[in-house]
């Protein structure tokens, strides 16, 4: 697989774990979200943690203390911003 | 004292075309900013830091000119090779990293180099150093149309990328930077009227890349 594929791959699978995230009221737990997202544990993992890392998804505790994932407004700007990114992506050839 | 009279019109069409060009280069690196901060995308990475080098490379050609005119006006000629010798070599390095960055974020995907920034980084410095042996723009307009050709046709004869017309655009910014470079001599190498019609043709090469830049960042 080349490299501009895995590329977009993603960017893709990051769009779609933060439009998960948003459809279900901007709260989820982390084991629906990975059955959601299509991907295996391990590579859920990674993505997870870089999302955290970078500050799109943050964690929250509820009165529970169960762990819920949630959208930050870099998160929600990622969403806003995905179409226009592949956009210049495609128009500059990148 | 005053030798020769200071070539107001030449620092002029210079200043304004830099002030121009830098602006773009500016923005189109500034506008691309959130874009890549979200994603941290290669090739929009390669893409920005083009522009970035590209400012600064026009800049220190604007301060080679700016000295070249004083060595002119006062007849100092070792004052301004004194002077002038910076910029150069910076002008040189900054537009070799320009040329290889634009290069590259349109390649990358194709063709993977390891140590990219190491490898563009000797180049520069390299094609830099000639233009501080020489103290003379020919060696760094030779080296650099040299590399231009190896730009083109490296894609072309890999097959990693299609001539689309955004290439032919990109070819043609490069193309009009290396004729710029003639502007560097001491006496006019080419016609005022001419310079003048190269800088509008650049100033709307870059316009054009800025526009869609916008298009897609605004």
């Amino acid at each position: 697989m080349d490299k501009i594929k895995r590329k977009r791959e993603r960017l893709e699978i990051i769009f779609d774990i933060l439009k998960i995230i948003r459809n279900h009221q901007n709260s989820i737990k982390p084991t629906p979200l990975l059955r959601y997202s299509n991907l295996s544990s391990q590579r859920f993992s990674e993505y997870l943690t870089e999302l955290l890392d970078k500050g799109f998804v943050k964690e929250i505790d509820d009165e529970k203390g169960k762990r819920f994932l949630t959208l930050t407004d870099k998160g929600f700007t990622y969403l806003k911003k995905y179409k226009l990114i592949l956009g210049f992506i495609e128009e500059f050839e990148l | 004292m005053l030798i020769h009279p200071f070539d107001y019109s030449r620092l002029a069409v210079e200043l304004s075309y830099t002030l121009i060009i830098v602006f773009f280069c500016f923005m189109i690196y500034i506008k691309t900013k959130e874009m890549y901060d979200l994603t941290k995308y290669k090739g929009i990475q390669y893409f920005r830091i083009t522009f970035l080098f590209f400012g600064l490379a026009y800049l220190f050609r604007f301060s080679f000119i700016l000295f070249l005119l004083i060595g002119v006006t006062f007849d100092d000629y070792s004052l301004s090779i004194a002077f002038k010798f910076v910029p150069l070599v910076l002008s040189g390095y900054f537009s070799t990293m320009a040329i290889l960055s634009l290069t590259y974020s349109t390649i990358w995907k194709k063709i993977h180099f390891k140590h990219t920034l190491l490898i563009s980084n000797v180049i520069a410095i390299f094609i830099s150093g000639i233009a501080l042996i020489s103290i003379d723009p020919f060696p760094l307009i030779l080296s650099q149309a040299i590399l231009l050709i190896f730009t083109i046709a490296y894609p072309i004869y890999s097959k990693s990328k299609k001539v689309s017309p955004l290439f032919i655009l990109y070819i043609m910014f490069f193309l009009f930077w290396v004729i710029n470079l003639l502007t560097l001599y001491t006496k006019r190498f080419l016609p005022f009227e001419i310079q003048i019609l190269l800088n509008v043709v650049s100033i709307v090469l870059i316009g054009i890349i800025y526009y869609k830049v916008y298009r897609w960042t605004k």
